[in-house]
């Protein structure tokens, strides 16, 4: 206990603390990678030399490891060592920036894990996609179920267009709203996810095509890059819904997508993912990012991988 | 000839039943054990409910109504008779809110009846503050299942027999409160259940075709049972801190 003490006290951890050791490695572990101590492109250090930085047995540390690996923030791959996951640690590092504008949800509360929350000058982010042409011209819009757009949704109600807005988690598929057929009292209950299918009609993903072209994909974010990559909550459900409308001819490469978000959910690294749903423009609270540019720019490979 | 079931049981044969007249929640799809339901014919609910003595008599008229999806219509059609209620937030994670109808406009009505409305209009209440209100004539929830005898089971009461018992350790019930229960047929069985400590009795069910009242003028007055709470969903809640805070300052 004396070794052990001394070396977890360096990195602030405490033996005589309520909290059992091995969850105090846990959240220290989770601190040098959210601050990038622990880069996320090599292994982590061999387990010799956690023990020797934590002054924990092996047996606390593994516990702490497969803690994290089950949580999605670190992965253990065979004969190679243990990684971190950068989607999941950039997501981390914006939900603890992300608490202090974020909105609560009608069921999730502050749960970030579960929902996209609505923020503090989201409003402002609207206003900025109100005034693009692609809005403008856009008769059929792809709206996701991300609270902080709930707002856009009125405002494309309102204006008259139509939007297919996938419901949470796709459990019962897509809900169509025409806006011209709505009347202006319904449409503010319409555009949230209690009232939306009060008023929709629901497509299942083979209905998809009986939309038409879709002419603008707008969409919230846990976080995104300024290489045009979209982090969702998790699930990846973006993506997924990106690939049926494709599949289905009613989107492609040329589909305008445009992510509202706050200023604190911009990241400035590239993300190595799958290259689904690539975003164009990133409006936020207080900008207009154009991210077309970037990515013609600064990463050519990704132009190889489409 | 009708054998008792478990409490278990009936849940399973309920939640059968109700799927086939439930509707789905916009978060949790048909995951019953995370949300009360709304279900066919809960618009019968709330106009038998509007009918009760405890809403018409204006003269003490203090509603509070759960965030309970059954609910929905009843909370519409408070808003638009100008009712003002008190209701929590969904797992009463942010404590109790006020709606205020006079505060909304004619064309959010219905909007401002859902969850998703709800948080736009309504004004979070401190307990503090909910202590200088009226004392509740009608308290209103839905629930998994109720017996003949007015004891809710089955997933979900738990949240409803802590307000009941938080809004008690205040002050704000007595002998003349009304409880009504929300349910569809489906849900109320028809045999005596026994009651645990906490649990709170209703006075009413109601379904959509009927209205059943029950005595419950032996209801003992609510209370927080402490040695309870830890370990428990509620152990973290902020009214939780506030009502320990209260009650240590002798405020009550």
């Amino acid at each position: 206990m004396g070794k052990e003490s001394k070396a977890v006290a360096a990195l602030g951890v405490d033996v005589l603390a309520d909290a059992p050791l091995y969850e105090q490695v846990r959240d220290s572990l989770t601190r040098l990678v959210l601050e990038r101590t622990l880069s996320d492109s090599t292994p982590l250090p061999t387990e010799p030399n956690l023990m020797d930085l934590f002054g924990v047995s092996r047996g606390t540390l593994r516990r702490a490891i497969e803690d994290l690996v089950r949580d999605g923030l670190l992965s253990a791959e065979q004969g190679r060592g243990t990684f971190v996951i950068q989607e999941e640690r950039v997501r981390r590092v914006v939900w603890q920036r992300l608490s202090e504008v974020a909105k609560p949800d009608s069921r999730f509360d502050m749960d970030l894990r579960n929902f996209v929350p609505d923020f503090a000058g989201s409003t402002a982010a609207h206003k900025r996609v109100a005034k693009r042409s692609e809005w403008a011209q856009a008769q059929v819009i792809f709206c996701a179920p991300d609270n902080s757009i709930e707002l856009l949704r009125l405002a494309a109600l309102i204006a008259g267009k139509k939007i297919l807005v996938p419901t949470y988690g796709l459990s019962r598929g897509f809900i169509f709203l025409d806006g011209s057929k709505l009347a202006a009292s319904d449409k503010q209950l319409a555009a949230t996810l209690d009232g939306m299918e009060k008023f929709g009609s629901r497509l299942g993903p083979g209905d998809l095509r009986k939309v038409g072209k879709i002419d603008l994909v707008i969409t919230g974010a846990t976080a995104v890059t300024l290489d045009g990559r979209h982090i969702g909550g998790g699930q990846r459900y973006l993506a997924l819904e990106w690939l049926m409308m494709r599949e289905l001819g009613v989107v492609d490469r040329s589909t305008p997508v445009i992510a509202i978000v706050h200023d604190c959910q911009v990241v400035d690294e590239m993300v190595e993912a799958e290259p689904d749903c690539l975003l164009g423009i990133i409006c936020t609270n207080t900008q207009e990012i154009d991210v077309r540019v970037a990515r013609e720019i600064s990463v050519p490979q990704l132009r190889r991988v489409q | 000839m009708s054998m008792a079931l478990t409490t278990e049981q009936y849940r399973e044969q309920i939640w059968a039943e109700l799927a086939k007249v439930a509707r789905p929640d916009s978060r949790f799809h048909w995951d019953f054990s995370s949300f009360i339901c709304d279900f066919e014919g809960s618009e019968k609910c709330s106009d038998q409910l509007l009918e009760l003595a405890a809403i018409t008599d204006r003269g003490r008229r203090q509603i509070f109504v759960t965030p309970d999806n059954c609910l929905e219509d009843l909370r519409y059609k408070l808003i638009q008779r100008g009712i003002p209620f008190v209701m929590t937030t969904y797992g009463i994670v942010r404590g109790f809110y006020r709606l205020d109808p006079a505060m909304i406009p004619v064309g959010d009505h219905r909007y401002a009846a859902t969850l998703d409305g709800f948080d736009r209009y309504a004004k979070q209440l401190s307990l503090r503050q909910l202590q200088e209100t009226e004392k509740f004539s009608l308290l209103v929830t839905g629930g998994s299942a109720v017996s003949k005898n007015g004891v809710r089971f089955g997933k979900g009461h738990g949240y409803f027999d802590f307000e009941w018992a938080v809004l008690s350790e205040l002050g704000l019930t007595d002998s003349s409160s009304v409880v009504a229960d929300v349910v569809h047929d489906c849900q109320f069985v028809n045999e005596v259940m026994p009651a645990e400590k906490h649990d709170v009795v209703v006075d009413w069910v109601i379904t959509p075709t009927q209205k059943i009242h029950i005595d419950q003028s032996s209801r003992q007055h609510g209370r927080v049972f402490w040695e309870m709470v830890p370990g428990t969903e509620f152990a973290g809640l902020s009214i939780v801190a506030e009502l320990r805070d209260i009650q240590n300052l002798g405020l009550l």
